[in-house]
């Protein structure tokens, strides 16, 4: 049932399962949803509205409401925990989402507005966002397609990917890998503890690269006439190119810069143990797997 | 930190550490073992921990060398009492009797509950899969099973489960 | 009921079925309502198995076990001769060592911590930094710097206090990656004490100490809002 055009502005609604209402949405409005457990998986229309599809058990509840410039969805539990459910939800392609859970997977398709999702166990997969896009999931991976802005994705135990994405970006995971393909970042920072690191993308002037591991590999894709100084730092690992490099600057250690072409973007690879390498645009993905023999132990 | 002060000898800081774990322990030690006095198996593990506390790097996180310690002891307390690989065939005549109607009591009792009344072999698949995180592969070696044996019993325990989730 | 696509639900909630078997058991879950309310279920049953909490035991175990130790009634007991213990921290870093290494870090009371950055790090034959934006602190904390070792004892303890209330597993995530973290530093500083002016092994300690915080922090975090 649609309320009055008039207004957009409704109290409370307890919905009775199955739950499927669409409430109208103002441009600007944006969404927020949690639940404790179960999915969020959001999808786009043309309309401006919101559609809210839910089956949650008769132990939870699940409100919809509207405050101010906010839609709200919440689920919980009547008495004691909530139980876990599934939110679809069908939003404007303008509607910024602030989505978030513990034991919640979160799945977003076409959204082109900033989002910001953040849950503890359970995976995030986003193809859209633009603005500010801030994903996060601690046992999770997190996977980000066709973004644009100035993203951050962040995991703990899982791999972080993000692909066909443009801005300037920070990737994070402790336990896992990060893979940036087809990604064309002004700005990059990409660290991981235990995993490797892949960027194969333009590399733009003015631009910093910083991408580090402290067990991982790092990987980028390079040729001679990409305009960047190149710092390279590593302990007890080792340095690979493609092709030949001048280096200048060796420092005490493993440590040198180099330049490349003219010099424009400044990037630093990092890995305290793990293999830097240089390769050719377009294969740091395979060279990557290649070399990944599985002896890093993802789970001590 | 406690756990280097225990491992010089400190019972105080011992105490404290079995303050802070003595839950988690216990909880594992209960949903592992069904037809043993969990309390004196949780001390077995504490006692088990103060001994080998000299082996403690201090690298690692305490509580997760304790986990595995427990899980170690838990194992052993299987070996002793005989229960062997027999307990992984398909049995499911016994998975039947856990079956039934939910009755409307709190949720968490009830879960738990009927955790305990799984087989063993089901249930402690399901406990270290589901409830502690560990992967197949890493159960199938604890417990000297195949990976496929692990994977079956998790569905089995989990098909049997979704009888006592609330509707 | 189609036993043979039942029987991989678990697999395939999972994660753990190759790409084939998986496409063909989407493919059977778009037409069968069955299989994919059973796997609505099945993941409901896994999610509440990741929610069960601990119970502690009624009845309070350590005087049996401070019996079978050995040891002496907790508040009068003397501990033990010292049988080969931890030689303890072996290097700390002070904010001058920090500040050298180009980076200050200022922590404030109640564990939270921000990262100043200055405008260049030194670092011969690469262009300086872009300087990063100081993040302010909120007014209402005490500006009290402790440092990094006391932000980080805080933080343990808030875990320490309130993981009871965390679910196991997340609290092993926790657990596992704060212990790889560990090694990391650990790692990193016994290279710095073989090379202590290396300017890449000093700012790769203080990074991942950095990161180290940062996780506790998150895992603070996580405390507090279930409490």
């Amino acid at each position: 049932m649609f309320p009055t055009l008039v207004s957009t502005v409704f109290s409370v609604m307890t919905l009775a399962a199955p739950i499927d209402t669409t409430v109208p949405a103002e441009r600007g409005q944006r969404l927020e949803a949690n639940v404790f457990g179960g999915e969020i998986i959001v999808k786009t229309w043309a309309r401006n509205a919101v559609r809210l599809q839910a089956d949650p058990s008769s132990r939870t509840e699940v409100t919809i409401s509207s405050v101010g410039s906010t839609i709200i969805v919440r689920s919980e539990g009547r008495r004691g925990p909530a139980s876990a459910v599934d939110l679809n939800l069908t939003v404007p392609v303008w509607m910024a989402l602030d989505l978030s859970g513990v034991y919640t997977d979160v799945t977003i398709d076409g959204v082109r507005a900033s989002l910001e999702v953040e849950t503890v166990q359970g995976d995030v997969e986003v193809t859209g966002g633009e603005g500010q896009v801030s994903l996060s999931s601690v046992q999770g991976s997190v996977t980000l397609r066709g973004a644009k802005g100035r993203i951050g994705v962040h995991s703990v135990n899982e791999d972080v990917r993000v692909m066909n994405t443009t801005g300037e970006i920070k990737a994070e995971t402790v336990n896992g890998e990060i893979e940036l393909e087809k990604v064309d970042a002004t700005n990059l920072d990409a660290n991981t503890v235990n995993g490797d690191v892949a960027y194969d993308g333009p590399i733009h002037d003015g631009g910093r690269y910083a991408l580090s591991s402290h067990n991982g590999d790092i990987t980028i894709g390079m040729t001679p006439t990409t305009n960047a100084t190149v710092a390279v730092s590593t302990f007890s690992g080792d340095f690979e190119s493609d092709f030949p490099v001048t280096i200048k600057n060796q420092k005490k250690g493993k440590r040198f810069d180099f330049t490349l072409g003219r010099g424009g973007a400044q990037v630093e690879l990092e890995s305290f143990q793990g293999t830097i390498r240089l390769v050719r645009p377009g294969t740091a993905a395979s060279r990557q797997d290649h070399d990944n023999d599985d002896d890093r132990d993802t789970h001590p | 930190m406690d756990a280097e002060l225990a491992a010089s000898g400190d019972a105080s800081a011992f105490e404290r550490l079995y303050r802070t774990h003595v839950g988690r322990i216990h909880s594992l030690v209960r949903r592992m073992l069904n037809d043993q006095d969990p309390d004196e198996v949780a001390q077995d593990v504490f006692v088990r921990a103060w001994q080998k506390l000299g082996t403690f790097r201090g690298e690692a996180a305490f509580g997760t060398w304790l986990h595995r310690l427990a899980i170690n002891v838990i194992l052993g307390q299987r070996e002793r009492l005989g229960i062997h690989r027999r307990r992984y065939h398909e049995d499911d005549a016994m998975l039947e009797t856990v079956a039934g109607r939910r009755a409307p009591v709190e949720m968490t009792m009830d879960f738990e509950a009927a955790i305990e009344l799984l087989p063993d072999g089901a249930r402690q698949v399901f406990v270290l899969h589901d409830v502690e995180g560990y992967r197949h592969e890493e159960i199938a070696d604890m417990l000297g099973l195949a990976a496929g044996t692990s994977k079956s019993q998790l569905h089995r325990a989990r098909m049997t489960l979704r009888r006592h989730l609330d509707r | 009921m189609s036993d043979q696509w039942t029987e991989r639900l678990s697999e395939y909630l999972d994660g753990e079925l190759q790409d084939e078997e998986r496409a063909g058991l989407d493919a059977h879950l778009r037409d069968c309502a069955e299989c994919a309310a059973v796997l609505a279920d099945l993941k409901r049953v896994a999610i509440r198995a990741r929610a069960l909490t601990d119970r502690e035991p009624a009845a309070d175990l350590w005087p049996g076990i401070a019996a079978d130790i050995g040891a002496t009634t907790p508040s009068t007991g003397v501990p033990a001769a010292r049988r080969g213990g931890h030689p303890g921290r072996q290097w700390s870093f002070t904010m001058p060592e920090l500040a050298a290494a180009g980076i200050a870090l200022m922590v404030l009371s109640g564990g939270a911590a921000w990262w100043l950055h200055p405008s260049a790090r030194t670092n011969v034959g690469v262009a300086a930094k872009p300087p990063a934006p100081a993040i302010v602190a909120p007014a209402s904390s005490r500006t009290r710097p402790r440092g990094y070792d006391g932000a980080v004892s805080d933080l343990e303890r808030v875990l320490a206090e309130g993981r009871g209330r965390l679910d196991t597993a997340t609290v092993r995530v926790l657990e596992r990656n704060l212990a790889a973290i560990d090694s990391a530093i650990a790692q990193a500083q016994r290279a710095v004490a073989a090379d202590s002016a290396n300017v890449y092994l000093n700012s790769h300690l203080a990074d991942t100490r950095r990161r180290k915080l940062e996780l506790l922090r998150q895992a603070a975090n996580l405390v507090t809002a279930v409490s």
